[in-house]
């Protein structure tokens, strides 16, 4: 899950960052879209603890292509520093979000009870010659 | 012996052909984790640079790296991406650590995917550091030593990572030859376990194939 607490991290620096690189006066909509995508960032990172919601970190890739998209297209070279981070945080949350839960471990569906016949079967043989 | 619902550690490292060893080992991926973590610092170093943040770059060999991280090159990919490219290339070196992190010790099996990605991030990467090293030969005509450091490590990295991407092409193969099913490659790709794909799995981890 250290995953997951890194999208919670980036969530917090994303929220943060409009008060750091400041949008100009009129922009309204930055600020919005910086704390609208910090606030669903966090949520798809917690919710992915829960477990019928454990694949919400996905969610991470859409707000990712965002991010990017946003950061590219909304003004042109040269890109000012507060959009320059929602790239960055988008291209970092692109990484972390492919993460699976519980990356470490091998996936749930080849664990134990639910591992196709034959290998387990051959388990035994396996442990020998590995 | 161990119960079939439990995974041990012993099921997990297995040899990996045409390896006589783990590729996916941690032995193996702590290496290329640390070393891209080290590159990740230099180039956000040389990215503090670009974006202003910091006034010079640490260069005892060549004196001043402003020449090649000022250089039209970097300027025009900096209109590209909207990043500075040394920025660019801490993200891709951080995505090599942490691709390298993520996965258990017998991922060329249970997570191709994610082996492929960590692939696709190292060698196409270790590539475009080695063009950018010989551009600041040629076009710039001037060298900058954390340049050639980061780009060393980007090529001591594909070394590092190749055994296991090998491994794990060597695998998705095998389920293809067995099977000739998209189906069943496409899901084996994804970490998704068929009967099909775990006996090919078993008998090439114990060299039997």
């Amino acid at each position: 899950m250290w995953s997951r607490v890194v999208e919670v991290m980036l969530g917090v620096w994303l929220a943060l960052s409009p008060f750091i690189f400041r949008h100009p006066g009129s922009e309204q909509g930055l600020w919005l879209n910086d704390l609208l995508c910090a606030l669903a960032v966090i949520t798809a990172a917690t919710l992915s603890f829960w477990r019928p919601t454990g694949y919400a970190h996905l969610l991470q890739l859409v707000i990712a292509v965002w991010l990017i998209g946003f950061g590219y297209f909304a003004a042109p070279h040269p890109t000012p520093a507060a959009l320059q981070n929602n790239i960055i945080v988008g291209l970092m949350l692109l990484m972390f979000g492919i993460i699976p839960n519980d990356a470490s471990h091998p996936p749930e569906a080849w664990r134990g009870d639910r591992m196709p016949e034959t290998d387990n079967d051959n388990r035994a043989t396996l442990n020998s010659n590995a | 012996m161990p119960s079939p619902q439990a995974v041990t550690d012993a099921d997990l490292n297995v040899v990996a052909p045409p390896w006589d060893y783990n590729p996916s080992a941690w032995s193996q991926r702590i290496p290329v984790c640390i070393l891209a973590g080290i590159a990740t610092v230099l180039a956000a170093y040389m990215a503090a640079y670009q974006w202003g943040l910091v006034e010079t770059v640490w260069d005892p060999v060549f004196g001043t790296t402003d020449d090649v991280l000022d250089s039209k090159v970097a300027k025009k990919m900096h209109a590209w991406f909207r990043i500075p490219d040394a920025a660019f290339g801490a993200f891709a070196y951080l995505g090599d650590a942490v691709f390298g992190l993520a996965g258990s010790t017998r991922r060329w099996q249970y997570r191709p995917w994610l082996v492929i990605l960590f692939g696709i991030d190292v060698i196409p990467l270790g590539i475009v550091s080695a063009i950018l090293v010989v551009l600041q030969g040629t076009v710039v005509g001037d060298w900058c030593l954390l340049c050639l450091i980061t780009a060393v490590i980007s090529l001591v990295l594909i070394v590092f990572a190749y055994d296991e991407v090998w491994s794990c092409l060597k695998y998705l193969h095998r389920v293809w030859q067995r099977t000739r099913s998209w189906r069943i490659l496409w899901k084996t790709f994804c970490g998704l376990p068929t009967p099909e794909a775990a006996e090919v799995a078993l008998e090439f981890a114990s060299n039997r194939a």
